[in-house]
């Protein structure tokens, strides 16, 4: 299938950017396009324009600042999987990076465009939300967004139109502290049945700072507020662990099901793998 | 259905499923066995694939190692499927019988050419088995010229002869009957030639690694190039015989042929998630005489890969509208290589009588093997649950609900 016609502009700075998406009606950045263009073949998405911002070095790479990890919207799976600095200060996330879609899609896809995105299957929703990720948007100024207020519904993010993701930023994890993303791979799309993140800093035998988030079940990823608080404050044992994992579904609410799974059995899911990786980051 | 049968009677008769096989395979045959159903297999030797397969599972083991693991609450599976197949279809005689609006023999044109180079003409024609290496191998092996002055040329009705299409497992089952007849028209006609050109009589000429010699001095030969320069030129002939050394031969099979095989899975299947983990896969396929090793390996892979992809993923699943839900590839999942464990393949070789070659097919045996073997091996995991059937493809849920239903 073709695409219908658009527009295709290619900025080489972010101010060029933001102006053209302001200017140029029914415009849409472009980043690594591998979610854009296959809806734009399918004509599920027709943009009048794209404003590919591939060019613009100043979206990608990877820093370590004083508020934690500042990586570029432009930055591919790719690099942040086998980013030194990233595996340094924050492992969890070069794993999950690590295992998104195939080979291919790691090399052109974005961590901005995946966000943007906001598809439930994606991976890395799920894990910023887990770090406190912060959103950077840009139109003219910027303007910070924190990960629980970013996605808002399927698909639908918290940007504005004429607002261009810039950077996310992962604050530093507290020390001690240990993060897991467990992913139930969809065995023909590889997105996420179900991915579930989990941060536990174990402090003279009880869990702090307990985190937990639920992705690919419902339209955006959740916080399991009620499990967290079942554990937290406590030491982590099997029965413990077992009851937080069992009031996951709490934080649920309208299932996405598919004919792969249903979202009853992606409830169940999101417990078991809970459980599991709760164990991993206590262990 | 059958070997999930004889798996369910096995779990009935608190028997072991590998001894409810062995009471039940035909003791092995050389020269032909008729089954109830009125066919002829043609040979085999099934209880000689199952114990080489048997053995490179080490099956007791797996037994002793499953027994382990269920006192821990881990699901160790062991599937077997030992199979017979009919396949390289087959006498036109039965085709006309049934009502096939066709006929089922195969054809080829074997062109030797003065420079020694062989153009050969099938009406056979690959889409990517390799038949083509296939066939000139043979014709290399045959007429003892390199594989590399052998050039198959099909798929071009212009100048190809008719063929019916390399679908049941027929392309090298039928199609080197046919090679093999306008093989021995050659040679037949070059020894014509040669006990003239040597002055010696045909029933004297002896043929052997591409020459043509006086049967007791070998040093009186031929090679079988000088032989086709000499045909080609006819400065020579001997009266009645035509110049050039050309054959053509149309083949069409007395009988089906039978290839044959045990196949064994080993899954873990986890209880909790309802996942599949695909451990080891063992396969040992008799398609006769081997030809090419790795042709026949590669068709064995394809297969497998198939037969579980249904076992365990690939479904069109359609809405009470009649919509396609799973009409894409992000939805619909074909088996990808990062699936599955390396299968581990051993042949064995029961020549049929049905063709020249003694080979059988080998292009469907995966298939048929190993959508049942997984199947079983998922139901032995599950046994101690209670799990008798879950719908194909065994997706995680329908394990799921299958061990919650068993167990409530």
């Amino acid at each position: 299938m073709f695409a219908a016609e658009f527009e295709y502009h290619r900025p080489k700075t972010v101010a060029e950017a933001v102006k053209l998406l302001r200017k140029v009606k029914g415009s849409r950045p472009l980043a690594g396009g591998h979610s854009l263009l296959p809806a734009m073949k399918l004509r599920l998405a027709s943009p009048a324009a794209l404003i590919d911002i591939s060019r613009i070095a100043e979206l990608s790479g990877i820093k370590s600042t004083k508020d934690g990890l500042k990586i570029g919207a432009m930055t591919t799976h790719a690099a942040i999987a086998a980013s030194a600095v990233v595996r340094k200060h924050c492992p969890v996330l070069a794993e999950t990076a690590g295992i998104i879609g195939d080979l291919q899609v790691r090399n052109r896809g974005t961590i901005g465009g995946s966000v943007a995105h906001a598809d439930p299957g994606a991976d890395y929703p799920t894990i910023l939300l887990l770090l406190d990720a912060r959103f950077t948007a840009v139109n003219g100024k910027e303007r910070q967004i924190a990960a629980e207020k970013f996605f808002v519904d399927l698909f639908t993010t918290s940007l504005k139109h004429g607002e261009l993701l810039s950077s996310v930023t992962i604050p530093s994890m507290s020390s001690g502290a240990s993060a897991v993303y467990l992913k139930h791979r969809h065995p023909a799309s590889s997105f996420a049945v179900v991915g579930v993140a989990a941060l536990v800093q174990v402090k003279k035998g009880k869990c702090a700072d307990v985190r937990i988030a639920i992705g690919g079940v419902t339209v955006t990823p959740v916080r399991a507020k009620a499990a967290e608080k079942l554990l937290t404050g406590q030491a982590p044992t099997p029965e413990n662990i077992a009851r937080a994992a069992d009031a996951v579904s709490d934080a649920i609410e309208n299932p996405l099901g598919d004919p792969y799974a249903s979202g009853e059995f992606r409830v169940h899911l999101a417990s078991v793998m809970t459980k599991r990786a709760l164990i991993q980051v206590t262990g | 259905m059958v070997e999930r049968m004889v798996d369910l009677l096995a779990r009935e008769l608190k028997m072991d499923p590998v001894d409810v096989r062995r009471k039940n395979l035909i003791p092995p045959f050389m020269d032909g066995y008729q089954v109830a159903t009125g066919l002829t297999y043609d040979t085999g030797n099934y209880e000689g694939a199952l114990a080489k397969a048997l053995e490179m599972a080490g099956y007791e083991k797996l037994r002793k190692q499953q027994k382990e693991m269920r006192a821990k609450g881990e699901y160790l599976g062991i599937g077997l499927c030992t199979y017979a197949e009919i396949c390289g279809l087959g006498p036109s005689q039965v085709a006309g019988a049934v009502g096939f609006g066709g006929g089922l023999w195969e054809s080829a044109i074997v062109r030797f050419h003065p420079s020694g180079k062989v153009n050969v003409m099938v009406g056979i024609s690959p889409h990517g088995q390799g038949e083509e290496t296939t066939f000139a191998q043979i014709v290399a092996n045959e007429l003892g010229v390199g594989v590399d002055d052998v050039e198959i040329t099909h798929g071009d009705t212009e100048k190809t002869p008719m063929g019916w299409g390399t679908y049941g497992s027929r392309g090298t089952a039928v199609g080197s009957g046919a090679l093999m007849g306008a093989i021995a028209k050659i040679k037949d006609k070059a020894k014509t030639l040669t006990a003239h050109l040597l002055e010696a009589s045909v029933d004297d000429i002896e043929y052997a690694d591409g020459k043509f010699f006086v049967k007791g001095s070998p040093s009186k030969s031929k090679s079988i190039q000088d032989v086709a320069l000499m045909a080609n030129v006819a400065w020579n002939m001997p009266k009645g015989l035509e110049p050039g050394l050309e054959a053509s031969s149309f083949f069409d099979p007395p009988n089906f042929v039978y290839p044959f095989g045990a196949h064994i899975a080993v899954v873990k299947v986890d209880a909790e998630t309802g996942e599949i983990a695909l451990q080891r896969y063992i396969a040992v396929d008799d398609c006769g005489k081997v030809i090419n090793p790795m042709i026949v390996a590669g068709q064995i892979h394809g297969g497998i890969a198939q037969g579980i992809g249904q076992a365990l993923w690939e479904e069109a699943v359609y809405d009470d509208d009649g919509q396609l839900l799973s009409g894409s590839m992000m939805d619909y999942a074909v088996p990808k290589a990062a699936f599955f464990p390396k299968f581990e393949l051993a042949m064995t070789e029961t020549l049929t009588t049905v063709n020249p070659l003694g080979v059988k097919g080998i292009g469907e045996t995966g298939t048929i093997a190993s959508t049942p073997a997984v199947y079983n091996a998922v139901a032995d995991a599950l046994a101690p649950l209670g799990v008798k059937t879950i719908n194909m493809p065994l997706t995680p849920e329908r394990v799921w609900r299958a061990i919650r239903e068993a167990r409530s």
